[in-house]
């Protein structure tokens, strides 16, 4: 009951804020200064044909009519068309939507699987050795740009020492991808029983994962660390040493009251890194959302950047009530406010 | 031989300074006492003073870069500054039982109350859960919590601060210690809630006989629940002995602008005294440490102070001048 309310209470504050965003981006696009008319048009257009294409678009009428066709398309499930390829953005988007998730929650679910009991052991032994290693390379993860991480991958791992398959998309090009199911060749693949697909597709996973993974394993690091020296800190903690806990039972203590934090900032890592990842899809030819955002974003196809911005948001939103669900069943505190 | 007796205790804070100078706060300077069975210990003093730094180093709870260099911790007769930490933790919450001023902070918040005492109880007991249970709810009805076995379940976020730390007591006293040592145990609590705590609170010690060591700033909390009464400054203990010694003739001028500075005392005194910064733990001045701000400082405290018996036996102060009857309060 109190979950019904609490999903009940956050739609109707979701409304609002994906409203806003919707706003914010269509402005933000138009008000950016390039002319996407005369990009489309080409450099051998007359001043004619560029007119023509303007109120084809409807670029012609004033922001706000804009905003309202927008607004109306949108609130209809609709995307609109994309300038380019003038394919429908919203089916584009969700062709790509698990592409991207395969690779985010990979890459995420091992940077957290190695970044939380880093610095949770980093924490409970603060200064030592292993603590000022894992921050040694917890800086240095923060530190490397995350194309460059992928273009050194492929260079040393497929061009040097060819363990890895070339950075050319998700499946080797030999192969066909097998009947869509999930979006996930490496899941699609195992439904098929293509054992040479899903080998194919495991092997294209590894690099890229590998990079998402080494860049969010950086700051999970740092921030488990941080919560669980400061849970070590609580007065809690304190009480629990004085009253002559078991070292055991107090380090569980410890890792109990990290839980809820540590997994909060892993959602909002998630929602962070789907669009920083971007660059290492562009470097591997991924094909997800990212590469499609960025390629909207060069090309200056507004209605496809609105579309990847509003998914974007809305991934967000999705994370976060996951987690806020999360934190219900393990807080008490937050299970009784709803 | 004593319950507990403390002996000349240096607790020092050594770290090193962004200058990568190795810098030392001189916390406790040489800080002694004894305390009895059956009998509470009232210790006073400014913020700073190490109050709460003696009792952490009793109970050997002091974290880095905290460290005792000097002295002895004689728990009925056994020294706990050499003991290791896993003797240490069978005496705390067992033998050694502490009570703080964050009741509320202090329970885990994702622990019912009751599995918290139950804990406590096995951490130091081998006793069945239910046997614990038992005695946990038996420990919460004399503490005064009403419907004991109904509050077992009852979340920290859900108590009173008042609430909390009977909680806190029935925790501390769970195991049957033998001393107890109480943090400012009431600073949290609404005025009437502070009453009733400290009422509870000097009960169960007077009918258990145990020796309660009570840390505070409030001296009308020292009046009227502690028997003796070791007052600190800057370190060590500048003067001690029964409550009604040290209180209706302080001999040692800190004692005196402390009782002097009492808020009923406040009226009559404001604006007379210039406020004086707490002094300085890495640059202590030699001789007494207090010259600095003693209204009657003469040449002779360049010298240390010697600890001189007045009066009232086991009434003692740290003052060249303590046999000289005071003035000042």
């Amino acid at each position: 009951m109190a979950i019904l309310r609490f999903l009940l209470r956050r739609l109707v504050l979701v409304v609002p804020l994906l409203l806003a965003v919707v706003f914010f981006t269509f402005m933000l696009v138009r008000i950016g200064g390039q002319d996407p008319v005369a990009r489309i048009a080409g450099p051998t257009a007359t001043q004619g044909e560029i007119e023509t294409i303007r109120s084809e678009l409807g670029l012609d009428k004033p922001l706000f009519a804009q905003f309202a066709i927008y607004l109306g398309l949108v609130a209809r499930g609709d995307l609109g068309r994309s300038w380019i390829s003038n394919r429908p953005v919203l089916s584009d988007i969700v062709e790509r939507v698990p592409v991207t998730l395969e690779l985010m929650l990979w890459g995420v679910g091992i940077g957290a699987l190695v970044g939380i009991p880093v610095g949770l052991f980093a924490a409970s032994r603060p200064n030592r050795m292993f603590d000022q290693l894992s921050r040694g390379i917890s800086l240095l993860g923060f530190s490397i740009p995350t194309y460059w991480l992928g273009l050194v991958m492929l260079f040393v791992f497929f061009y040097l020492l060819d363990w890895a398959p070339p950075g050319m998309g998700r499946v080797s090009l030999m192969l066909t991808p097998p009947p869509r199911v999930t979006g996930s060749y490496l899941i699609d693949g195992l439904i098929a029983a293509d054992w040479e697909v899903v080998h194919s597709a495991a092997a294209q996973l590894v690099l890229p994962v590998l990079c998402v993974a080494i860049i969010s394993a950086a700051p999970i690091i740092k921030q488990t660390r941080a919560i669980a020296l400061e849970v070590s800190a609580s007065d809690y903690v304190r009480y629990a040493r004085a009253a002559g806990l078991p070292r055991r039972q107090v380090q569980q203590m410890v890792l109990r009251n990290s839980r809820t934090p540590v997994i909060t900032y892993v959602g909002t890592e998630l929602t962070g890194l789907v669009g920083s990842t971007s660059l290492i899809e562009y470097v591997f030819a991924w094909g997800g959302l990212g590469q499609y955002g960025l390629n909207a974003i060069i090309a200056g196809d507004f209605v496809a950047i609105q579309g990847y911005v509003l998914f974007l948001a809305m991934f967000s939103v999705i994370v976060f009530v996951v987690v806020d669900l999360a934190v219900m069943i393990l807080e008490p505190r937050a299970a009784l406010q709803g | 031989m004593s319950l507990l007796e403390v002996e000349d205790l240096h607790t020092h804070f050594i770290a090193r300074g962004l200058d990568n100078r190795i810098r030392t706060a001189r916390a406790l300077n040489g800080v002694s006492f004894a305390l009895e069975a059956g009998r509470t210990l009232g210790l006073v003093g400014e913020t700073g003073a190490g109050k709460s730094l003696t009792a952490l180093s009793i109970m050997g709870l002091l974290r880095a870069p905290a460290r005792i260099v000097a002295g002895a911790i004689r728990f009925e007769g056994r020294d706990l500054v050499g003991a290791s930490e896993d003797e240490l933790n069978a005496l705390r919450g067992g033998s050694i039982a502490l009570i703080v001023q964050s009741p509320r902070t202090s329970l885990d918040p994702l622990t019912r109350v009751g599995d918290q005492l139950i804990a406590v109880h096995r951490a130091h007991r081998q006793v069945d859960a239910a046997a614990a249970r038992e005695r946990a709810i038996a420990m919460l009805a004399s503490v005064g919590i009403p419907d004991p076995a109904r509050r077992m379940n009852a979340w920290p976020h859900e108590l009173s601060g008042g609430m909390a730390q009977r909680i806190l007591i029935a925790m501390a006293l769970i195991n049957e210690p033998r001393l107890l040592i109480a943090d400012e145990p009431t600073t949290g609590l609404d005025v009437t809630v502070q009453a009733q705590v400290l009422d509870l609170l000097r009960r169960l010690v007077r009918e258990k006989g145990i020796g309660a060591i009570v840390i505070t700033h409030d001296l009308g909390v020292v009046a009227h629940y502690c028997d003796d009464v070791a007052v600190m400054y800057a370190g060590s203990i500048v003067e001690s002995g029964s409550v009604r010694a040290v209180f209706g003739d302080p001999r040692h001028p800190y004692t005196r602008n402390l009782i002097a500075s009492t808020p009923e005392k406040l009226q009559v005194d404001r604006g007379r005294r210039p406020a004086v910064p707490p002094p300085n733990l890495y640059a202590l001045p030699d001789g007494c440490h207090y010259r600095d701000r003693c209204p009657d400082a003469a040449e002779l405290c360049a010298q240390a102070p010697p600890w001189i018996a007045v009066g009232d036996p086991g009434h003692c102060a740290r003052c060249h001048f303590a046999s000289r009857q005071g003035t000042a309060a």
